[in-house]
């Protein structure tokens, strides 16, 4: 089933009674029927890691939708962990510790019924690719709230994902009009230097986050490099569907791989302003200043050191 | 249609009987922004027989704050977990949210008591709280927004009790814009008024239950007329020797003189004391950001 086959036919289910219907089927041992949490994939990270390119490629696999950035772990991670300070341990906080228990039910509640709202396709049985990583601030709380789901955390060499947010966030890029919208003052036209610094930080924040809610997860999960994912992507699609432990086919999962290619790509949607910009993994070198690796380096080093230990830095370029 | 589904779902019981006996009439929400007297007023409510007090759990930040701002843009999109075509759903768990830590917190509610939740931090959520608990109750408390940017200018100089507050949580308060840049910090507290006030305004407006909207002026003006005016409008019932008490116990008379003063959380309580504080630059500013609100609230106070 295609992405825009599978759109269309969730459309007309949720329009008509359908979704009654499917709700109403009996359950399994009792079991509320729904989006089960298990078949529930999680991709984490940051932006810019190319969590599009690898949603895209599960999502084009039969019995799997993707669920595009619903900003869940955004709502509650950037709150719970950037804003409210010291009243984590408090009784009045709403989400204070000591009533975790209040808590993480109607946020696991706000997921499934979230996906099962928009994906009813998926009640019966079949995986939903949740694609959250601007909502990676929140992941630990996530998946503390739903143990059963997998977990994907996607990485990439922070300073090609500075490259990128730079270029996309650049005077006529696709983001920039949004950026305008939000009134962002740290516009990289402006003053690339501090708006390098901004983006090394947030990468910090995500990626510790990711990492943090990866080591607590005890359910299946498995950690990809976007590099890989270049350089070898359907063995690092199998190595993520084995690790995951989800059964798939293999020659449809090559035809997606094939499908979903930076190659099939049509040239004009590729470039400098694009979405899709250049998929070159070390193009860094090409898109920063020696300044602005000096500050991505510095402000990420203990990630770079732990995830790309043999990368190349600026002190032996 | 959404909603239901839901239920059928996960198999959740009709609304009322989810909530483990605190009754959403029962809550009574109180909105406007900081520094405009919640303390106090809640102060005076909470301590009375029947009714309990909760302050500040965040939550209308916690919605409002990715609603309104961070993903304003994302409102008609479907995949947005906040998005326009799944409110139902999602109002629903805003609803249980409340309910269920209000249930946990504060079980003495559970058995007919009032919630008074405090909540002037959580105003820019006010109308999506209000729309996920139309039964409940809600004071709109607003104060002119002159003296709400002074005493914030007040507030976060070095030294004072918001210092101590962050010390008391493990962190050192960063320099202050306050000290700083005063004047942009005059505008930046000016669009918070009006972020937050504006939109507890429009869940005030568009709340069909019952609902009082009291001036700080007229509370500090006449403080046991308007506590009555309150109860009144909001229906609930009141011992007015408790509630005469109560005012007096928590009168700035009987603030000790040694709490009070420039730099602490009671500072002077006095209408109109922006004159003293503000440059008229800095009044100028807040008159040019939150004009509108202070015509509408405010329709016959002088400007600068």
């Amino acid at each position: 089933m295609t992405p825009r086959f599978k759109r269309a036919w969730r459309r007309a289910v949720t329009r008509g009674k359908s979704l009654r219907s499917l709700a109403q089927r009996p359950s399994r041992a009792g079991e509320p029927c729904g989006v089960r949490p298990e078949n529930i994939v999680w991709i984490f990270g940051t932006g810019r890691s190319g969590s599009t390119w690898l949603g895209s490629m599960m999502e084009s696999l039969d019995g799997c939708a993707m669920w595009n950035e619903p900003l869940i772990g955004n709502l509650f991670g950037n709150f719970h962990y950037f804003r409210v300070g010291g009243r984590k341990s408090g009784r009045q906080y709403i989400l204070g510790e000591p009533y975790k228990e209040t808590w993480l039910g109607p946020m696991r509640d706000l997921v499934l019924g979230g996906a099962a709202a928009r994906f009813p396709e998926l009640i019966g049985g079949g995986y939903l690719v949740i694609k959250e990583p601007n909502g990676s601030i929140g992941s630990p709380l996530l998946m503390e709230a739903l143990p059963e789901s997998r977990m994907i955390f996607l990485i990439r060499d922070p300073r090609d994902v500075v490259a990128s947010s730079m270029d996309a966030r650049s005077e006529g890029s696709w983001l920039s009009e949004r950026s305008e919208a939000q009134r962002h003052t740290s516009k990289p036209g402006r003053n690339p230097n501090a708006y390098a610094r901004t983006r090394a930080n947030s990468y910090v924040q995500q990626i510790e986050k990711t990492r943090q809610a990866y080591r607590a997860h005890g359910g299946h999960k498995v950690l990809v490099r976007y590099e890989d994912l270049r350089a070898d992507t359907l063995g690092t699609m199998k190595r993520i569907y084995s690790a995951l432990q989800m059964p798939v086919d293999e020659s449809e999962l090559a035809r997606s791989v094939e499908k979903n290619s930076w190659e099939n790509i049509p040239e004009e949607e590729k470039g400098e302003g694009k979405k899709r910009r250049k998929a070159k993994p070390g193009g860094w070198r090409e898109d920063l200043t020696s300044r602005q690796i000096e500050i991505v380096e510095d402000i990420t080093a203990p990630l770079l050191s732990e995830f790309y230990p043999m990368a190349t830095t600026r002190d032996s370029l | 249609m959404i909603q239901d589904a839901w239920r059928k779902i996960k198999g959740a019981s009709p609304v009322g009987e989810e909530t483990r006996g605190v009754r959403p009439e029962n809550l009574v929400w109180m909105f406007g922004t900081a520094r405009t007297g919640s303390s106090w007023l809640s102060a005076i409510m909470g301590e009375i027989g029947g009714y309990s007090r909760w302050h500040e759990p965040l939550v209308g930040h916690l919605f409002g704050n990715l609603y309104y701002v961070r993903a304003g843009h994302r409102s008609e999109d479907e995949h947005f977990i906040l998005g326009a075509r799944y409110r139902e759903l999602w109002l629903e768990t805003v609803r249980r949210f409340v309910l269920d830590s209000a249930a946990a917190r504060f079980p003495e509610v559970a058995g007919g008591r009032y919630l008074i939740i405090k909540e002037p931090q959580g105003s820019m959520g006010a109308p999506l709280l209000m729309e996920a608990l139309p039964e409940s109750r809600m004071i709109l408390l607003v104060r002119d927004p002159r003296d709400v940017v002074a005493s914030n200018l007040d507030a976060h100089k070095k030294g004072t009790w918001t210092a101590d507050l962050m010390k008391k949580g493990g962190r050192e308060k960063p320099p202050s814009l306050a000290e700083r840049r005063p004047d942009d910090f005059v505008k930046g507290q000016a669009r918070r008024y009006v972020r937050d006030v504006g939109n507890a305004k429009l869940a005030y407006d568009a709340h069909k239950g019952f609902k009082v909207l009291v001036r700080y002026e007229d509370l500090r003006a006449d403080t046991l007329g308007t506590m009555k005016r309150i109860y009144s409008a909001l229906q609930m019932p009141v011992d007015e020797s408790e509630l005469a008490r109560s005012v007096e116990k928590n009168s700035w008379e009987n603030i000790p003189e040694e709490e009070k003063g420039e730099g602490k959380f009671h500072r002077k309580a006095k209408p109109g004391g922006w004159r003293e504080d503000l440059t008229p630059e800095q009044a100028e500013i807040v008159e040019g950001v939150a004009g509108p609100l202070l015509r509408e609230l405010y329709p016959v106070r002088s400007t600068a």
